[in-house]
């Protein structure tokens, strides 16, 4: 798991949430984390193939989800309906689908596949390699970037 | 009338924000689809002046959907709108005939302006 692997999902974190939702987060310390953790009450899962592979997951409490729905939707949710849930999923579709364009322009060739959002606590995630955990403070509280990915060879990519 | 767009796209969500401002410029919608398949059964079923394509979506992607409708209808307005804006895909989609190439997040007016050129044309 190369670091510059996860600065392209830091930008596209940034610039998404600034152009959709209107203002900037603050970026936290990075760390790592192994390969099988617990996951956060809500966590968007998008999967990435190709070149480089695994996975990028988007963490946050329920609270900061109604909240970043509400955002999105541009009114105020009591509940988590399957509207919000799609925005929600959608926002991880941008995030990831931005952070691709960016790793493409630094010549890897990825491909992502339509992002779910997993709800509830204490389950267990497992990525093929460590992740590196970014947080990410908004407006809406606090969002953890995990990104899981490694390199694949390209006799291997091609099979894929 | 209102020119007819076909809305595709997986997120429902995304549907129903990009319908809105559809309207709200004039446009009707001719309908919608949540994966490239059923895009293209609604293209030949309505016969859209526009459609507005997704790429990553589950059963059949936005890129090969919109290969299949411009295949048989060579004269499709087709307009790409999609989270992954890296190079070869939009050349890709381009030389498949796509008229324009709508990268997400978008503001309402790239939309817009997108359609109005593209049906123009």
């Amino acid at each position: 798991m190369k670091v510059e692997f996860v600065n392209p999902f830091i930008s596209a974190a940034f610039a998404v949430f600034e152009s959709v939702i209107g203002q900037r987060p603050e970026r936290g310390q990075l760390s790592m984390r192994k390969t099988t953790f617990t996951t956060q009450q809500v966590t968007i899962v998008a999967g990435v193939s190709g070149q480089i592979s695994g996975t990028a997951l988007y963490g946050m409490s329920l609270v900061t989800a109604q909240k970043i729905a509400s955002a999105l939707m541009q009114s105020e949710l009591t509940v988590l309906d399957e509207m919000a849930w799609s925005a929600l999923s959608e926002l991880g579709n941008m995030i990831t689908g931005n952070a691709i364009t960016l790793l493409a322009n630094n010549g890897y060739d990825v491909n992502i596949s339509p992002p779910s959002v997993i709800r509830g606590r204490n389950i267990e995630i497992s990525t093929k390699t460590p992740a590196i955990v970014v947080p990410m403070m908004t407006q809406q509280g606090l969002v953890e970037i995990n990104v899981a990915l490694e390199e694949n060879d390209m006799a291997q990519a091609k099979a894929a | 009338m209102g020119k007819r767009i076909l809305v595709v796209d997986d997120a429902m969500f995304m549907r129903t924000a990009v319908k809105k401002i559809l309207e709200q410029a004039g446009y009707e919608i001719a309908g919608e689809a949540e994966n490239g398949e059923v895009a293209v059964k609604i293209y030949n079923e309505t016969k859209p002046d526009a459609v507005l394509m997704d790429i990553t979506m589950p059963v059949m992607d936005g890129v090969s959907a919109a290969k299949t409708i411009l295949k048989s209808d060579p004269n499709a307005v087709v307009i790409m709108c999609t989270a992954i804006g890296q190079q070869n895909l939009v050349i890709e989609a381009i030389k498949a005939g796509v008229k324009d190439y709508i990268v997400k997040p978008f503001k309402p007016e790239r939309v817009i302006e997108g359609l109005n050129k593209a049906l123009a044309a």
